[in-house]
């Protein structure tokens, strides 16, 4: 299996200290990634260093073969990006809100792939909903849809079922894995939710003060720490952190 | 070119379609947002009358002189050209802000969009807000005061060219401004215009300032630009020389502010200044 994703060496550094220290991360095609850490460990920074948001201190990032910055346009027309904290914007609806994205992937029927991807996840009545009319799982939700409209290789999904019920939530990972199953989309996600993420990742990399401190499958890591389950190498990682020099999410 | 199964368009085509995609989004956000029609029909009508009453008045003062007959006159094509810088900008500015308020600025920039895509998308339907802001004003000037803008000429074609390339170089400055200093960035948007205006030449000659200010007032395109428009106004030939300098001031200017922008980016991106908006 090919590298959609490859970082190495990544680190960046804000004034209270270095937010990630040297993160090698690899995703291949298909398969289903956990980015885990306590708040601060360095998630969000290296999914945004991945996504050439934010532009890295030192190492490098390839996405489906397209080396960060210079191939940012033609790297990120493989990813699909959601996450549980990004609005809808205001003034559209929700069938406008997915044309626009499909017409930004360059979609040849960003109307009909938005109108299968609302179908996917069981939400076609809400394509004339405004925006601002929306529930926030509903809005989750059509992140998601628009995330993967253009079926892309590597999907990045930053707390993506934060504020969903568990029936919705379920129906999220459903469609998230069918589609993963049938596309052979690979999967980078962030959760706070340990159980989901063992429903979710075939592999998690664990990262504490920015640096990666385990990767594998989520039992081998769990053994790895002598622990029963995720939820508890979590608790112990971040019962072990210092007190952090750096709030994740935090302005640097 | 396609991956997965989505059918996608050629490459050449797919940046036009993302160009497209953010003119509309802000036909959208227009259609859906009355008090942004402010911009483009209050203000324009605000302005008109402020500046053509002013005219009259002082045109009354003056009697039937030719100089105060023109000064209303130039009073009246100073708004109207005016307008062209104030709503290019405005456009601009206000297009790139919409993106930071409905914290939409993350969700573009992990798409294929290009900076520049964004920025040409926003001025492409900033044209459409111009048209109406600037048609507003002439046809406030031609009801309210018969002063015809289209007089002038299609000589006024070409300054008005120049203006509204000056209005998008400040706007790129502006959104310079935010990517570094963040929304408290904002009040540039419309408070650079109250400096450009009184010294960019808008009304008036370089020689009407007090001598500290006209250094600084020669230096500016638009105060060429606007005094070719009144040249036109006098019934005069285009000065080219005047024209000449505003295009090429506005051209340098236009350059120094693309590199500032980069600038900005670089460092919005080096900084994770993105924060700010997610």
């Amino acid at each position: 299996m090919s590298d959609v994703l490859r970082a190495r060496g990544l680190v960046k550094r804000y004034r209270r200290g270095r937010a990630v220290d040297g993160v090698d991360l690899t995703v291949r095609q298909g398969e289903r990634v956990a980015l885990l850490g306590p708040n601060g460990a360095g998630k969000t920074t290296t999914l945004l260093m991945c996504l050439g948001v934010v532009e890295p201190d030192a190492g490098t990032v390839e996405i489906a073969g397209h080396r960060l910055p210079k191939g940012r346009s033609a790297a990120m027309s493989n990813v699909g990006f959601a996450a549980g904290y990004l609005p809808l914007p205001e003034r559209l609806r929700v069938g406008e809100y997915l044309r626009m994205f499909g017409q930004l992937y360059g979609l040849a029927d960003p109307d009909g792939q938005a109108r299968r991807g609302l179908e996917r996840f069981g939400i076609a009545r809400l394509a004339k909903a405004m925006g601002t009319e929306l529930s926030s799982g509903q809005k989750t939700l059509i992140g998601i849809v628009k995330a993967t409209l253009h079926d892309p290789e590597l999907l990045v999904l930053d707390e993506p079922t934060a504020s969903l019920d568990p029936d919705v939530a379920l129906r999220v990972r459903t469609g998230l894995a069918d589609l993963c199953q049938e596309r052979g989309t690979a999967m980078l996600v962030t959760s706070h939710n340990m159980v989901e993420v063992e429903r979710i990742a075939e592999r998690v990399v664990f990262l504490s003060d920015g640096r990666v401190v385990a990767d594998g499958p989520p039992g081998e890591v769990a053994a790895r720490f002598g622990r029963d389950d995720l939820e508890e190498v979590f608790l112990h990682l971040a019962a072990g952190r210092q007190a952090p020099e750096h709030a994740e999410g935090a302005r640097p | 070119m396609s991956s997965g199964h989505a059918l996608r368009v050629p490459a050449g085509r797919a940046r036009w379609l993302r160009i497209w995609a953010v003119a509309r989004r802000h036909a959208y956000v227009l259609r859906r947002s009355p008090h942004r029609l402010f911009d483009v029909t209050v203000w324009p009508i605000v302005d008109t009358v402020l500046f053509g009453s002013l005219g009259v008045y002082f045109a009354r003062q003056g009697g039937p002189s030719g100089p105060a007959q023109a000064g209303a006159a130039y009073l009246l094509s100073g708004i109207v050209l005016w307008h062209v810088v104030y709503q290019a900008q405005i456009a601009v500015s206000t297009g790139f802000m919409e993106e930071t308020w409905t914290r939409n600025l993350l969700g573009l920039m992990v798409t294929p969009l290009k900076e520049l895509e964004l920025v040409v998308g926003i001025a492409a339907f900033g044209l459409v807000k111009l048209v109406m802001g600037v048609g507003v004003v002439a046809l406030a000037a031609v009801a309210l005061y018969a002063f015809d803008v289209t007089a002038l000429g299609l000589g006024l074609l070409p300054v008005m060219a120049v203006l509204l390339l000056g209005g998008w170089a400040i706007a790129l400055v502006v959104v310079g401004l935010m990517l570094r200093y963040g929304n408290g960035a904002e009040a540039l948007a419309w408070g650079i215009m109250f400096v450009v205006m009184p010294l960019g030449g808008v009304f008036y000659p370089v020689e009407a300032l007090p001598a500290v200010a006209r250094p600084l007032s020669e230096l500016l395109p638009t105060t060429h630009a606007f005094a070719a428009g009144r040249a036109l106004v006098d019934g005069g030939p285009m000065p080219w020389g005047e024209l000449g300098l505003a295009a090429a001031g506005t051209l340098v200017g236009t350059l120094a502010a693309l590199v500032f922008l980069a600038r900005m980016l670089r460092l919005f991106r080096r900084r994770g200044y993105v924060t700010r908006y997610s």
